[in-house]
């Protein structure tokens, strides 16, 4: 890690209140009767939005050689993108119990 | 065999330099926290298709759990800047101030799993269970909620453990500036799955 470029604390602070206030956008959005789908989107924007801030600056990813983020990152992703693929499967079962 | 026996034998030996210019214990956290991002991703996804799957759901959660909610998210990221501080105070070899920022980090990683312990004595005292839903709709809430906040919640107990292991290697000599940061890793990606479980788990089911 090349330290030298790395934030001071009080820019890690920021960046934790930072954090704190999207929280709270969280919840602001949740006692806003949103419909599910549109407030499940919003959540998880904001908790990706979040992801990212803390692998790229708690988890010091911004100061690693690129190789590390293009090694690790798109495979993960990859991953856990393709877990939706058997989301189809659960409206069928949805619609299975609703035909009964 | 080390590397003057191989020069007797009238071999090279190829040291090749890291690609990634990190240390193998380094490489080794961030290959072990991709598969436990996979473990949790999967159990985030079971949660999703049951829920998708069930024709009711119920949300349990009223604002007390949502404020107890925040107060967790708010502890655990104070953990991380005390991670972070701890991290830099032993690049600049500061043992002291090291394991006071250790000790901070494992105090806020205790109050956390006390917070969450306290949340789930109060589903249960309502008589939720992993197979058992007290309002009469599908039992999968009770499943998927103490299966994935357990999962959590086990990640943090065992990260306070290690951190204290860590710390006392420290302080002995045994463990050097590397080891602290490695830890601090597994301390983030803890305090960054949260960052998924609070929304999905419990501001997607408040009322």
């Amino acid at each position: 890690m090349s330290s030298h470029r790395e934030l001071t604390m009080g820019s890690y602070v920021g960046i934790g209140v930072g954090l704190m206030a999207i929280v709270g956008l969280e919840v602001i959005f949740t006692y806003q009767h949103l419909p599910p789908r549109t407030l499940l989107f919003a959540l998880l924007c904001l908790a990706c939005l979040e992801a990212y801030v803390a692998i790229m600056y708690l988890m010091h990813v911004k100061y690693e050689r690129p190789i590390l983020y293009w090694t690790i990152f798109p495979a993960t992703l990859f991953v856990l993108l393709f877990l939706c693929y058997l989301f189809p499967d659960a409206f069928r079962m949805f619609n299975m119990r609703l035909m009964k | 065999m080390n590397q003057s026996q191989w020069t007797i034998a009238g071999h090279e030996v190829v040291m090749e330099a890291s690609p990634y210019g990190i240390e193998k214990k380094k490489l080794g956290i961030w290959i072990f926290l991709v598969s436990d991002a996979c473990t949790f991703g999967a159990f985030l996804f079971a949660y999703g298709y049951m829920r998708i799957g069930a024709p009711v759901w119920g949300a349990p959660f009223g604002i007390p759990s949502i404020v107890n909610g925040v107060v967790m998210t708010a502890v655990l990221l104070s953990s991380s800047l005390t991670m972070l501080a701890g991290v830099r105070a032993s690049q600049a070899a500061q043992k002291a101030s090291v394991k006071k920022w250790l000790a901070a980090t494992m105090i806020l990683g205790a109050i956390f799993a006390a917070l969450h312990l306290r949340e789930w004595v109060s589903l249960i005292g309502e008589g939720w269970r992993l197979f058992a839903n007290p309002t009469g709709g599908p039992a999968q809430f009770g499943a998927t909620f103490f299966s994935v906040t357990g999962l959590h919640l086990s990640h943090v107990i065992v990260g306070v453990i290690v951190l204290a292991f860590v710390a006392r290697g420290y302080n002995q000599g045994r463990y050097d500036q590397s080891h602290i940061e490695t830890a601090g890793l597994y301390w983030h990606f803890v305090d960054l799955v949260w960052m998924f479980v609070f929304p999905l788990m419990y501001l997607m089911n408040a009322h």
